[in-house]
Formats: C-alpha cells, sequence, structure tokens
C-alpha cells in the first residue's frame, strides 16, 4: 500500500511539467518544423501554398538582396564582436579595481543596458542626426556643421556597430566581473606575496580563470549579433537603408515575409539564420569541453 | 595598462578612467531624459543645452500622447509584459519543481525536449508562427499578441536548478502530514523559491518590455501596439517632420519602468541577468 503511493506520486511531476511541455510543443517545437515545410513553398498567405523543394534554396543562392543581407550580417557580426569582447573584459577589469566611486561611476556606465532596443535605435537616430550633437562633438571645432552618419553606405553599418557595442558593452561587463568575482582570492593572495604584478597577475591568474567566461562571452555577443535587426529597422533612415547597406538576415526575414508576402523565401532565409547560429553554438560546446 | 593599479597613488587615473568612460556611456540616456523636457527647437540647438532652458514639464509628453494612443501602448506593454512574468514565474516554477523533483517516465527526455526550445532564435519562428496564429483567427489581437511568449524555457531551466537544491526532508515531512502534491508546491516549494523567481521575473519582464519583432508584425491596429512598437511613429521617415521632443518624451516612459526595477531590485537585476547569461 505505501510503496503503491510512492511510486505513485511521481506522476504529479508529469502532471507539473505537462503544462510547460504542451506550449513548446504548440508554439516552439511545431512552428520551427512547421517553417521547414514553408520554406520549401511557394506562399502568399492568400492562395494555397505550392511545393516548390528546394527552389527557394537554390535561388537565395543568386539573389542579391539575400547576398547583401549575408555579407552585411558577417560584417555586423564580426565587427561588433570582437570589439564587445576586448572592451568589456577591459571595462570589467577596470571596474573590479577598488578605487573611490566606484560604484556610482559603474551604475552610470550600466544605464545603457536599461531601455529597451527600439529606445537606443531612436535616441541614436537623434543623436546622428546629420546636424545634430554628434556631428557637433566630432567637427563642431573644426566648423563642420554636417555630416550624413546614417545616410552614407560606408559610415551608416559603421554607426550600428558602435551603437550595438555601446548598448552591449555594459552588459558583457557584468558577465566579466561575475566570471572576475569566481576567481579564488588566494590565488591572487599567493601571487603577491611572490611579488607579481597586477599585469601578471591579471595574465597568469586571472585569465586562465576566465576561460569559461571568455567561450560564453564570444558564443553569446555573436550569437546576439546574428539576430539583429532592430537598430537596423528603427535607427536606419529607413529600414535596411541607405542603399541596403543595413540590410541584416534578420531585417531580410521582415522583409520578405511582411512587406513582399513571400512566405516561403522569408522562411528559407530564417533556416539558413538558424543554421548559423547552430554552428556558433556547436562551436562554443567543443570549446566548453576543452576548457573544462 | 594594468600597472600596479591598485596601489594608493594610481588611484586617481582609475578614477578619471572610469568617470570619462561613465560619462561616455551615460550621456545618451542623459540627453534623452532631458531632451524630453525641452521646448521642440531646443533639443537640436548647438551648442546643445545641458540643461533645459524652457523647461516644460508636461508638453512634450503631451504631445507624443496627442499623436499617437501613446497611453494604450504603455497598457499594452505592461499587460503583455506582466502576463508573460506571472505565466512564466508560475508554470516555469511549477515544471523546474516536477523536473528536479519527481522520477516519472520520460523525464530526461521531456527535459532536453523543452530545453532544446532555448536554442531556437526569435527569428525562425516568427514566419510559421504567424501563419499559425492566422490560422487560429488570433491576427491582430491580444490573444495572438500575448499568448506565443507566454512561457520561455529559460524559466524551466533556472527554476529546475533552485528547486533541485531543496531539501528533500521538507518535501517528506509536509508528505507526512498529509499534505498533496500541489499543496507543498504552493505552500513550501514557492515561499522558498522567492528569491530565484524575483531575478526570473526580472528577466522575463524585461525581455518581455523590450520585445520588438513579434508585437510588430502579428497586430496591426494601433490601440493594439506595445510601446516599443509604437515609439517609431514619432521618429519614423513617413512622419515627415520628426517630432524629436515627443520621441524623447515616450522613450524616456519606455525606459522608466526597467529604470524603477533596477532602481529597487539591483541585486536580484544583477543575478537574473548573469543567470540568464549563463544559461547556455
Amino acid at each position: 500500500m505505501l510503496k503503491r503511493t510512492r511510486l505513485g506520486r511521481h506522476w504529479w511531476g508529469l502532471v507539473f511539467v505537462l503544462p510547460v511541455v504542451l506550449f513548446f510543443a504548440v508554439f516552439s517545437v511545431f512552428p520551427v518544423l512547421f517553417g521547414f515545410a514553408i520554406s520549401l513553398t511557394d506562399y502568399n498567405l492568400l492562395d494555397e501554398p505550392f511545393y516548390v523543394g528546394f527552389d527557394n534554396y537554390r535561388n537565395l543562392l543568386d539573389d542579391r538582396l539575400f547576398l547583401t543581407a549575408f555579407k552585411n550580417t558577417l560584417v555586423f557580426v564580426f565587427g561588433a564582436t570582437l570589439p564587445v569582447w576586448i572592451l568589456s573584459l577591459a571595462v570589467a577589469v577596470l571596474f573590479d579595481q577598488a578605487f573611490r566611486g566606484r560604484e556610482f561611476l559603474k551604475t552610470l556606465f550600466f544605464l545603457p543596458v536599461l531601455p529597451p532596443v527600439v529606445v537606443v535605435a531612436v535616441i541614436w537616430r537623434l543623436l546622428l542626426h546629420p546636424n545634430g550633437v554628434m556631428t557637433w562633438f566630432a567637427g563642431g571645432h573644426q566648423g563642420i556643421t554636417e555630416i550624413p552618419w546614417l545616410a552614407n553606405t560606408t559610415l551608416a553599418p559603421l554607426a550600428m556597430i558602435v551603437v550595438h557595442d555601446w548598448a552591449v558593452i555594459p552588459f558583457f561587463m557584468v558577465i566579466w566581473l561575475a566570471g572576475l568575482a569566481g576567481v579564488p582570492r588566494e590565488l591572487r593572495e599567493a601571487a603577491r606575496l611572490d611579488g607579481a604584478s597586477s599585469w601578471q597577475m591579471f595574465w597568469h591568474i586571472d585569465l586562465p580563470q576566465l576561460r569559461a567566461t571568455a567561450v560564453l562571452v564570444a558564443a553569446l555577443s555573436s550569437i546576439n549579433a546574428f539576430q539583429t535587426f532592430t537598430l537596423q529597422y528603427a535607427m536606419a533612415p529607413d529600414p535596411g537603408g541607405p542603399a541596403n547597406s543595413t540590410l541584416v538576415l534578420g531585417l531580410l526575414v521582415l522583409k520578405y515575409g511582411f512587406q513582399y508576402f513571400r512566405m516561403g523565401d522569408a522562411a528559407a532565409v530564417s533556416v539558413v539564420m538558424f543554421a548559423m547560429i547552430l554552428v556558433v553554438t556547436a562551436i562554443q560546446l567543443g570549446f566548453n569541453r576543452r576548457v573544462r | 595598462m594594468f600597472a600596479d593599479f591598485d596601489k594608493p597613488p594610481f588611484r586617481p587615473l582609475l578614477f578619471m578612467a572610469a568617470l570619462l568612460l561613465a560619462v561616455v556611456w551615460a550621456f545618451p540616456i542623459y540627453f534623452m531624459v532631458t531632451s524630453a523636457f525641452k521646448a521642440e527647437p531646443e533639443i537640436m540647438a548647438l551648442p546643445i543645452h545641458w540643461w533645459p532652458q524652457d523647461f516644460q514639464w508636461l508638453g512634450r509628453f503631451r504631445e507624443a500622447a496627442d499623436f499617437a494612443p501613446l497611453w494604450w501602448y504603455f497598457f499594452n506593454s505592461s499587460l503583455f509584459a506582466v502576463t508573460h512574468v506571472v505565466i512564466t514565474v508560475f508554470f516555469g516554477a511549477l515544471a523546474g519543481f516536477g523536473f528536479a523533483k519527481y522520477d516519472f517516465p520520460g523525464r530526461t527526455l521531456l527535459f532536453y525536449f523543452v530545453i532544446c526550445t532555448l536554442m531556437i532564435p526569435f527569428q525562425i519562428l516568427v514566419v510559421p508562427l504567424f501563419i499559425e496564429i492566422r490560422l487560429f483567427g488570433w491576427e491582430n489581437t491580444y490573444a495572438g499578441l500575448v499568448i506565443p511568449g507566454l512561457m520561455h524555457a529559460f524559466g524551466v531551466f533556472m527554476m529546475r536548478q533552485y528547486a533541485a537544491d531543496l531539501p528533500d526532508e521538507l518535501l517528506e515531512a509536509g508528505r507526512i502530514d498529509g499534505a498533496s502534491e500541489f499543496y507543498l508546491f504552493l505552500r513550501i516549494v514557492l515561499p522558498l523559491l522567492t528569491p530565484a523567481l524575483t531575478s526570473l521575473a526580472i528577466i522575463i519582464f524585461i525581455w518581455s518590455w523590450g520585445a520588438f519583432l513579434w508585437p510588430l508584425v502579428v497586430v496591426q491596429d494601433r490601440e493594439l501596439n506595445v510601446l516599443s512598437v509604437g515609439l517609431t511613429n514619432y521618429s519614423q521617415p513617413y512622419q515627415q517632420v520628426p517630432m524629436w521632443g515627443a520621441a524623447m518624451a515616450a522613450s524616456t516612459i519606455a525606459t522608466i519602468p526597467i529604470a524603477c526595477l533596477f532602481a529597487f531590485f539591483q541585486r536580484y537585476f544583477i543575478k537574473g541577468l548573469t543567470a540568464a547569461a549563463i544559461k547556455g
């Protein structure tokens, strides 16, 4: 009797997890499979979907918009991720030192994490107005009154990277700080007694202990950057502009799906994005195994 | 660069470096908030007005609300975010508890099933999910807006870790007293998980409050839009003259809830962010 009730109560676990499992089946896993199915069709929301096999993927290979978006995304990912990785570490090391006013300044530095990305886009759209504040900071003393930050096909993608990095560096600083807090104090004390300089301690004690954090920051920031599109949507003069110079894959999904109503193409682009993100995740897992 | 920083004589240098960084990073936020209280021509004035010369208490906010249904946006964002927080926290804790403390057949498999969804970026979901929601007849409704994001797998993942650390004796003691399993969850597990639940609630609120892609595609009525989408109305190209004052006022409103969470729950806030980062 006792034994039966004990086995019986474990079924409660299933009851407890069931709502969540069903939810994800309907709103996560099914849509992924459904999305793959859609990518094999031509579908415009009005007519019946028409099966075309892998044609949509084949067409992407010589689709100029897709190739542009692909290139822009890669440039953005590499351009944005590397500075984030280095600068957020440098800032974390700085704010890990003991000095007066540290907590207050750290809080100020952290502020850009608070506004939603759309707000970041709107603020910077104003700051980067051709005759705006940033022009004044950059060239006001030389009498320059107009810089087309967001209207120039070279400057605009660069501006996306700078603003993105401005917004995410404080976040990654917090991750590095959590990693630094995990470095055993005894190690540092022992090294100090042995007469190690701060630079030596950082290089030989902190960094090796931070390897897991380093992989995490690299993976997270590149996956984040892959999915970027809000800045390119709301900060650029027109979504993806000027002249598609800030068109990224995330934006292309939106454009094909909800502007041109080419659902098959949109789904194919998103499947490609997913595959790229899975590759990054796989690399991260590989690194993690080696680190541990 | 990292030369003996922590010896006292070098601290002014550290302070100056930190001060410079803090000022550069905080400036755009400062500019947003002060511009929300400036008269419209002052916003573009150069050299910039560091403080509004013609201080306007509510002018820009009223302008923003006159041009677009700003308070509807705010209400919709709140409804969207609060529903997601409540449902994710409750069902996330319930499922986390289920996965951690019960040994039912298929447990590992189902857990991986849930965790796998963490790896799915939203962009791959947006097209099929939109078509699915259309089939349900939920396009352009609150249901379509809110339901697909009701739960986040991160909640289950985080809660399972915390629930696993709860002592079994506590649950056994409850069972001996004749408590039902669900009663144990409500009366013992939930209260003990409160600190972790607070962090989870904050992180889910931040994610939901900032959500942009899904609200952008699923609703068309202005009165159904959330703040993050509605915001773009003030600065978007088809608006001939951008209303920068209104844009800054609305942006400030969109930032206040998260700033409040940060101000009042700083420890949980940072904990939530770090936990969310380490999930993978």
